[in-house]
Parts: structure tokens; sequence; C-alpha cells
């Protein structure tokens, strides 16, 4: 109640971080406003792209209880997205070889199941190894599992995929027609643009609704579960699992908790996107989903869920806005030297010549080659962050033990401490 | 069809494997972590080697079936992924304050920019050597054996490689500094050994050794931009099976996960029903099983 | 409250909201579309009978009398199948320069691409995008077929847009009417591979395909028309580093004949393990086994024999050879199939704004099939065919015959399927007849 009752106290107790993360989102809900209003901004597009973030918030969610709060290295994360995908669409899909055709409410326990039951097969091998062969390990089992879902076409169609898939409200008695049963609208803010509400525009909304009652889910739970004595327990192991296990905690029984209520929210993202995509493959499996929910988590802030929102909406941010980008960048830079260089030396105009080209070859290059670029982009990212700011955008606010990403550096981290000076607010 | 082709067969594939995971265990046991940017440090090798060998041409004579042209090219493979790895480190690693889960993480983004750097230099698309194909020879044949030349050449080369760095390791003043500095480097610093050189020392050798496997990768099927990451997973089973850190076990265990890839079709073979669309699949549960029994691999153990 | 992102609505801001919402609407600020609905000859796949389907709207400005007619197309630029999205980029721009050569009523052609990066995920967001971002009523995409099928279900089934996909093959796709392509099903060449190797004499064949919906989707239509053996059937990854295990398995099964549903570069490496390794066989291939890196890379004589058959028009055809002139000419190598499909996609889609009404998906609906179907003047060229049009001639005036065959899009929106056998010659491709279905 504080942000409403005292507005300006709040604000001073934000740190620089959390006051530019406002400010950006306040800036963007403006801009998106502006943009529905003039009707620059498809509406069903752009609910469509929030229906996205929010299933990356899920995955981060799920990643941030394995490696925010236990510290567990989990490269597995598409495995068990693709596990809720597949789980419900093998249930429910019209192509489903083994079942199909049941409603997508008993999918969606199935997909959470089967992610519960494989994360615990997973864990048993694997959660007792050290970090960085639990990274590797986990990375192998889950082309294990991509192996299988690719390979068993018996039982999953192959690298056919299952498509007939339902929406999530089909069958329910109202929600089912909504999108057709809803009038179209055409609002008119700005006279010659008519922001137009259809279809697509209302079935989007039950998307969005759908997914933010998940994300919600998700985060209630989280909350509850960071602010308990099993959520102590985790940060302990994840700052010095020695100290935990000299205190009598079973470190691995702590550790499969965490790794498998991780997996079942990342199952739920899947479950979610299944049920929007329509169709789910083999794809879905690669490893290069689990690397951008990492780069989520790390960007946003290892630990934090909301740092976790962020780092959802940066990955989206990074995957659907470089479409806009080839949009509104020229194609080629063109240099022509201007005549009064002509007074120079022939050999420097020369070399200046050569550079330019080099440069307009380059440009060229890399805006022809936009998915090179943005993999190069993503990986300076990542040194970036983690060489000037390891802990994240948005790092948990209030710790008893500070750890940084860094396992084994302790770092006094001047934005923390603020808030338990004050002795208010919360880490969330 | 024999038993025998089937380990011929692994033998070659490990060659290749055993270079990248040594490099891949000197990397971890002295600069102590897991470099995910290995396996495109090895189609950097590839890359460098390519072009050299587009200017440089065949050169002439033939060793083993491969022009001379293409050895140059393979030195300078080895030596590009080595500066590159060496400039990396001094860039990116160095004056990272992070640890190993930190650095293993840095590791993927340095991995990204090295495969994006060459797609845009060089396109997605694939490539060759432009090397002619062999024929099997045939006094092996009988035996049920099928090897060209070129593999005779790749197992020959790596064999000469790594016993050049077993002497290197065993014999030399630089081996038994690498050697301390891998056991306990602060003893080692504190006895006079100067651990930055070693490091990068060792950046030189495991890079190189990878860009020289990088190289033979692309000679034994072909060179693309995601050559070195599709081959990543399985040096990392290598390595881990073997015990990260120790360079002879990753040795072992990439001779081992190198025969156990190239034989899945033995088990169809028998009777049982595993495709060899497996084979990688299988790897990576012996190499967890292993860990359950062994959590720091066959002949780990240095690392606490 | 302790989330910034989430707003816990206090009264005053509910009220504030319903306020805000019920002065827009006494505003008169909005309307209902339903007047403006138009219910549509289409028969959708999925839902319920009796549906309206509403149309479209681009969300820019209504004053668009000037300025190109802007279609969408979803490609692979990147990813598994981006060798494919190459192709067909370069189908495209040909296709693009002979169209706006001679224009659309006097306006030029534009098309969006956005990249699938070959995965149903992108696939579909990139068809958001065009759809109900950019608003176009045209689609063409996209390559993979789960993409496809994706992007119909959830994103242009239950609207008017058009969508033409370039290169998908499954067999699944022929089960939705509205799902348009320009490549034949994967049927059709099956059962012509089915009965070459039979005529040929083999009555074993071992096969290995790709690992992805395109193979698997061959295959399956490949052993549904096979009557005799299979001594062995297995798949592949993609762009693995060898494949010997496959090509040993293979020579082990004693079958002669041997069945490659792949790429190209998996089968180079195949055919050089099998030319290394002292095997021998009588090689077949689908389509995409055929194209000028295998020849490249891979050692004389080691092919020699083998036959493919693949989706092109008669080579002698004059506009084919046009074509591939200048294909030859811009691109330095020969234009596979999926180069064809493209330009003929971006011909269809100009022919199709040419015969509608107005420029919304109902009325390229009603058009986008006739300007293929036999009932009309064959024409060869998009500007032939305008010359035909005249100033506001209709679909059925003309026929358009593709650079990649007749076209003539039936009930299921499959084009007729025609291919050409191919075998390989001194180490060449050589075209042995045709075959229709």
């Amino acid at each position: 109640m504080s942000r409403l009752t005292d507005p300006r106290g709040h604000w001073d107790r934000l740190t620089r971080a959390e006051r530019g993360v406002a400010g950006f989102v306040v800036a963007l809900l403006a801009l998106l406003f502006y943009g529905f209003v003039t009707g620059g901004f498809g509406p069903a597009y752009v609910l469509y792209l929030v229906g996205l973030v929010g299933m990356y918030v899920l995955l981060s969610f799920g990643l941030n209880v394995q490696w925010g709060y236990t510290g567990l290295i989990n490269f597995s994360v598409a495995a068990f997205f693709g596990l809720g995908a597949y789980g419900t669409a093998l249930l429910t899909a019209d192509s489903s070889p083994i079942a199909g055709g049941f409603n997508p409410l008993v999918g969606l326990v199935v997909g959470l199941a089967l992610a519960a039951v494989v994360a615990y097969v997973v864990g048993v091998p694997t959660l007792r190894l050290r970090a960085d062969y639990l990274a590797i390990a986990s990375l192998g089992l889950a082309e294990v599992i991509r192996a299988l879902v690719l390979n068993e076409r018996r039982w999953t169609n192959g690298s056919a995929g299952l498509r007939g898939i339902p929406g999530f409200f089909e069958g329910w008695p109202l929600l089912d027609r909504f999108p057709e049963l809803m009038p179209g609208l055409r609002v008119v803010v700005v006279p010659g643009s008519p922001i137009v509400l259809q279809e697509p525009f209302w079935q989007a909304v039950l998307n969005v609704t759908l997914v933010f009652v998940f994300v919600a889910a998700s985060y209630l739970v989280l909350r509850r579960v960071h602010r308990s004595p099993w959520g102590r327990v985790l940060r302990t192991i994840r700052a010095d699992e020695d100290l935990a296990e000299a205190l009598g905690k079973d470190t691995y029984a702590f550790k499969m908790q965490a790794f498998v209520l991780g997996s079942v929210i990342m199952a739920l993202a899947g479950v979610f996107y299944a049920h929007l995509n329509l169709f789910v493959s083999p794809g879905d499996f690669e490893p290069i989903n689990t690397f951008y929910v990492w780069i989520a988590v790390i960007l946003g802030g290892s630990g934090s869920n909301r740092g976790a929102m962020f780092g959802g909406f940066v990955i989206i941010a990074i995957r659907e806005g470089t479409r806009f980008l080839g949009a509104l960048l020229p194609d080629a830079l063109r240099f022509t030297l201007p005549g009064a260089l002509s007074v120079l030396p022939d050999g420097l105009l020369a070399a200046l010549a050569g550079a330019l080209s080099l440069v307009e070859s380059t440009y060229a290059t890399v805006v022809g080659n936009f998915a090179s670029t943005r993999l190069l982009a993503v990986g300076l990212l990542i040194i970036l962050v983690m060489r000037y700011r390891p802990e994240g955008v948005l790092p948990p606010q209030r710790e008893l033990i500070w750890t940084g990403v860094a396992d084994d550096t302790t770092r006094a981290d001047p934005d923390s401490g603020v808030r338990e000076a004050r002795g208010g607010g919360s880490d969330e | 069809m024999s038993v025998l082709e089937y380990v011929a067969n692994g033998v070659i594939y490990s060659s290749i494997i055993v270079l990248a995971s040594i490099g891949l265990s000197l990397v971890y046991s002295i600069a102590g972590f897991a470099n995910f940017a290995h396996g495109d440090t090895m189609t950097v090798g590839a890359y460098a080697a390519l072009v050299t060998f587009g200017l440089v041409g065949g050169l002439g004579s033939e060793i083993l079936g491969l022009p001379l042209g293409f050895f140059a090219a393979l030195v300078v493979g080895i030596a590009v992924a080595a500066v590159v790895a060496v400039v990396t480190h001094r860039l990116v690693y160095e004056p990272l304050d992070a640890g190993s889960i930190g650095l293993l993480i840095t590791s993927i983004g340095v991995a990204f920019v090295y495969r994006s750097l060459i797609r845009l230099g060089f396109g997605a698309d694939f490539t060759e050597f432009g090397i002619q194909v062999l024929r099997p020879i045939d006094w092996l044949l009988p035996y049920g054996v099928r090897v060209t030349l070129h593999d005779v050449a790749i197992v020959l080369t790596a064999g000469v490689l790594v016993a050049a760095l077993h002497v290197l390791l065993q014999s030399t003043d630089l081996g038994r500094k690498m050697r301390a500095t891998a056991d306990n480097p602060d003893l080692a610093r504190v006895s006079g050994i100067r651990t930055r050189r070693i490091k990068l020392w060792m950046w030189v050798i495991g890079a190189g050794l990878a860009g020289a496997g990088g190289v033979f990768l692309g000679l034994y099927n072909q060179i693309s931009p995601r050559m070195g990451f599709d081959i990543l997973l399985v040096v990392f089973a290598a390595v881990i099976l073997g015990g990260i850190g120790s360079v002879y076990g990753a040795m072992l265990g990439a001779f081992l996960i190198g025969l156990v890839v190239r034989m899945t079709p033995l088990l169809s073979d028998v009777g049982i029903p595993i495709g060899i669309d497996y084979a990688k699949a299988i790897a990576f549960v012996i190499m967890v099983a292993v860990l359950l029994v062994r959590p720091n691999g066959i002949a780990g153990g240095t690392e606490s | 409250m302790t989330s910034d992102e989430s707003n816990t609505p206090t009264r005053r801001e509910l009220l504030a909201a319903t306020g805000g919402a019920g002065v827009l609407l006494t505003a008169g600020c909005v309307s209902t579309t339903d007047e403006e609905a138009t219910t549509t000859t289409e028969s959708d796949g999925g839902g319920g009978g009796g549906e309206t389907t509403t149309t479209a709207e681009p969300t820019t400005t209504e004053s668009e009398e000037v300025g190109p007619y802007r279609i969408g197309m979803v490609n692979s630029l990147t990813g598994s199948l981006s060798a494919f999205g190459e192709r067909n980029k370069r189908g495209t721009e040909l296709a693009l320069e002979a169209v706006n050569e001679v224009g659309i009523r006097g306006r030029d052609l534009e098309i969006i691409v956005e990249d699938s990066q070959s995965q149903s995920q992108t696939g579909v967001s990139a068809a958001q995008k065009l759809v109900n971002q950019d608003g176009v009523p045209f689609v063409v995409g996209a390559v993979g077929s789960g993409v496809s099928l994706a992007i119909y279900e959830s994103v242009v089934q239950n609207t008017d847009v058009v969508q033409l996909s370039q290169n998908s093959t499954s067999p699944a796709l022929s089960d939705f009417p509205g799902l348009l392509r320009m490549s034949p099903t994967g049927r059709t060449q099956s059962s012509a591979l089915a009965s070459i190797i039979q005529e040929d004499g083999y009555d074993s064949v071992a096969i290995t395909w790709i690992n992805n919906d395109y193979g698997q989707g061959i295959m399956e239509a490949f052993t549904e028309a096979w009557g005799g053996e299979i001594a062995y059937n297995n798949s592949h990854d993609q762009g693995q580093s060898s494949y010997s295990s496959v090509v040993s398995k293979m020579a082990n099964s004693d079958a002669d004949a041997w069945l490659f549903i792949t790429y190209q570069p998996e089968f180079s490496t195949m055919a050089q393990e099998a030319y290394s390794n002292g095997y021998e066989a009588q090689f077949y291939g689908a389509d995409s086994v055929k194209g000028p890196k295998v020849i490249e890379n891979t050692p004389a004589g080691s092919l020699d024999g083998m036959k493919l058959v693949a989706p092109s028009a008669a080579l002698d055809q004059d506009n084919y050879k046009q074509f591939a002139s200048a294909f030859e000419e811009r691109y330095d190598t020969s234009p596979t199939a999926w180069s064809a499909y493209a330009y003929d996609c971006v011909v269809t889609a100009a022919l199709s704004i040419a015969t509608a009404d107005e420029f919304t998906g109902a009325a390229l609906q009603e058009t986008v099939r006739e300007v293929t179907r036999p009932e009309g003047q064959e024409v060869f060229t998009f500007a032939e065919a305008m010359e035909v049009l005249g100033e506001d001639g209709s679909a059925s005036d003309v026929d358009y015959q593709g650079v990649s065959g007749p076209i003539d899009l039936d009930e299921n929106g499959d084009p007729v399927g025609y291919l050409q056998v191919f075998e390989v010659q001194d180490h060449a491709y050589a075209s042995t007849g045709f075959i229709s279905g």
C-alpha cells in the first residue's frame, strides 16, 4: 500500500536499477498506448507478444527456483518445457498417436505430472553431482529426451509433430466461443485511424488472460515458498552447501524438491505454448531455447522474480523486436567522398575509400544476415552482463546471505542493504 | 558387418574427439571452468585452415593422400585457434571476477560470438576442403575393415599430437609447471611459477589442439558454422567420463565415447532394438551412469 | 502490493476505468463491425459450421489507393531449412522483378518477408506479425510443413487471409483445402519412386530419410506405395558429422536399391562415405537430394546411374529456360525446384491481385485458384498474362503455367504434380522422362 499512499517515499527507497526499470516500463506502456490509439500497433499482435512474454516469464520463474534460489545449474529447461507441451498435446490433439480429444484441463494435469516424474528421474543421478557436471549432465539428458521424442514415432509422431491441438478453453461453456461471440469493435480515437478489434483480438485476449492466471498463480506460490523456512534452506544451500549439511539438512532432498517444482513451472509454460501455437514438434526441445531462458534469468537478476519478469520481456524484445529493426534500418549505406577531399594525396584517398567501402560491405553483411547479427548481439550481451553486472538488472533485495552469480565470490552490492536499513518492503 | 569395422570407425572418430577433449580438460584444470566455447574454437580452426588451403593450394606432393598444402593449412588452423583463444582470455575471461559458474556462462556468450562471426563471414552453408575423396585401402578389405588413407592420416596425426603433449607434460619444464599449476595454483605461484604465463600456454595448447580437431573434422565430414557445437556435447561426455581436469582421463574418455558412438550399430545387429539414432544418447547415458558410481569421472578426483 | 507489475485495482481506479469506457462508447467512437462482416465461400478445415468470418482489416490508415500492394511471406531465412530459404529468396527476387516490370494496374507488388527460423514457434509469430500487425491479405508460407500447418491453424484459419505454402510437401496439408501450396504433395514423388524402383526390377529396398516432417512424410507415403520388401528403414539426423553407421547398415541389409530422402549436405556425406567404404548399390533419390552442391562435393563416378525424381517444368519449355538463364546469370548456379516454386507463388499472388475486385482476403480467395486452373488461355509469364487480361480480365480468363509445372490448384489446394526423372550420367544430371500425377 505504500506505493499508493506515499509514492514519493517509495520512489526514494527504490534502487537506481529499479527506478530505471520502472521508468522504462512506464515509457513503454505510454508508447504502447500511443501506438494502440493511433492504430499503429495491431492490437491482436501486441497481445500475442504479451502472451509470449508471459510464457518466458513462467520459464524464468521455473529456472529461478532452480538456479536463483538453490544454485542448480540446469540446462534442461527446454526438455521440461517440451514435456509440458507434449504432455497436453498427446492427450488433446487430433493427430495424437496415443489418445486425443481429451479436455485441455486433463492435458494440463498430465503435462505437469509428466514433467514432475521426469524431473525426479533426471534428478536422481544428477543432483548429487557438482555444479558443472550437473550442467553438462542435465544438457545431455535433455538431449536424450529430445532424441526419444524425435525417434519414437509410435508414441509421439516423431518429427511430423502434433497438430490439431485445441485452444485451452475448448469445451468450456462460454469461453469456448468467446472470440466468435464478441462483436467486432471499431474504436476511433484518432479520426482516420480506426482500431479494429475482431476475432483474432478476442482470441488473444483469452490467451493473455490464461497466461496471466498461470503467471499470477506461480508468482504467488513462489513468493510463499521464498519466504518460508523451506526457501531459506534453499538459499543456504546455494550459498554454501556444506554449511547446510552441517546444519543437519538433507540437501539432496531439498534440491530435488526445488528441481521438481521448477520443472513443473516450466512445464506449465509448455502447456500454455501448446494451446497457443496449436502445434508442437521436437524442435521445441532444442537447447537454444534453454539458453534464451538462461539469458532472461541472468540479465533480469538471478533469484528475483521481478528480475525474471524483466528478463522474459527482454528476451521477447530481442527475438521479436529485431523483426522491426529490419524494416527500420536502411538496406545499405552509401558513402561518397566529398569533392573537397580530392586535395589529399592519392594514397590517403585510396585508403580512405577502401576503409569506407569496408564499412559499407560490413554493414550490408550485418543487416543482410540478421539472424547471425542477432546471435552476435546475444553473445555480446551475455559477456557484457557477466562482466559489468553479473547480478542482473533487478537482483533480489533482501537476502540473509548475499551471493552474486559467481558462486565463490561474495561481493558487497551497493544496491542492496537499502531496504534492510529501512526495515520495510520486501524483495519481490 | 564385422566388429572390427565398427572398432576401426570408432578409433577414427575418437581421434578427432581426443584432440578436442584434451584441450577442454586442460582448460578446466588450469583455468578452472568448463569452456562451452571449445566446440566453436574447433570451428575457428577449421575455417582458418579452409582459407589457407584455398590460398595456398596443393603445393605438390602428397602424404597419405593429403597434399602438403593441407598440412600447411593444418598448422595455420592450429595457430589461429590458439591466437583467438588467447585474445579471448585476455579480453574476456581474465578481467572477469567470477567463479567457475560465471565463467561457464560467459563462455556460452563467447561461443555465440565465434559462431555468429563465422556465419557472417562465410555464410551458413556447408563447404568442403575440396580434397579428393579416396577409396578404401585394398589390403585391409579382406579383414572387413574399410578405411582410407585419410582416415589413417587422421589417426596418425592425432597420435603424434597426443604423444607430443605427453612428452611436453612429463619431460619438459613447461609441462612440469603446468602440472604443478593444475594441482595447486597457489602453491605453484608461491614456489615461483608464473601462473599467468602458464595459463596463456595452456590456452595456446588447448585451443591449438581443438583447432586441429576442427580441421580433421572438416576433412572427415564437412565444414559448417555449426560443426563445433554439434560435436561439443560428445566432447563433454568424453571429458567428464574420463574425469574433468585429467588430461589422461580425457584421452581415455574420448576413446571410450568414440567407440560407443560408433559401435551402436552392433546393438541392432545382435537384436537389441536400439537404433543408431540413439548413438549419442547412449553415450550420455553411459556418462551419467559412470558419474553415479564415480562422481569425479574415471580418472578424476583432483578437484574438490 | 509487493510487485511493480501487478496493479491491484482500488475502487477508485475501477470506477475511473468503467467511466472511461462508458464515455468512449457513448461518444460514438466505438462501433461494431458486424455491418461490415462478409461471409465468404471459404470452407475452413476446422471450426463448426455457420461461422461468419470477418475481414482482416489492415491497421494502417485507410487511404491505400496509391502505393504498392503489400503481401507477406514467411520464409526460413535461418535455421535448419535455411538452404531452402535462400533458394526461395532468389526465386522471389526474380519474380518480383518480372512482376514489377509490368506492374499491377500501375502499382508495384511488395513483399514483407519474415523469418520463421525453421521453427513453428517463430513461424507462428512471423505470421502473427504479418496478419495482425501488417494486415496483409495474402501470405506466402511456409517452408516446413509443420510450420505451415501451425500458421494455418493458429493464425490464418478463422480469417480470410490466403495462405500459399511455397515448399511444404507433407501429405497432411491436403486435408486443409484452405491451405494452398505450390509444391506437390510428397505422395506424388513417393509413388513415382516406388514405381521406378519396381520397374527397374528391384524387390527389396533400403531407405534412409532425414528426421524431420519432410523426410517422414515422404518415407511414409513411399512405404504405403511400395509393394516389395523394405530391407532397412531408418532415419538420420540433419547436420551430423558422419553418417557411416547409416551407410554401413544399408550395405548390411543386402538390398541392392538404396533410397535417399534427405538434403544435399547429408547426401554428399553419405555418398562420400559409401565411396570411401567401397560400397556399390543402385541409388535412388527424392527431390532434395538433387542439386549442384552434391555434384561438386562427390567424386566423379560415385553417383553414375543414380536416379532421382524432382518436380520441375519441362526443361525445354520457354518460360523455364528464361527463368533458368536469368537465375544462372544472377546467382551463378542453376536453379532448383524450390526457387521455381517461390517464383510461381509470387506470380500467382500477383495475378490473383490483378483479377480480384478489391485487395482483401475475401476477394483474393475467389481468384487465387482460378488463375491457375485450366479455364482460360494458357499463359506462361506474368507479362503475357497481363496482356491477355487487359483492363478488367477475370481470373478464369487465364491459366498460368508456371516455371515449376502447370500448377492447376485442385479443391484441396494442391497443385498437379509434375515430376521429371533424372539420371546421373557422367557426373551430371540428365532428364530421362516425366511423370505427372
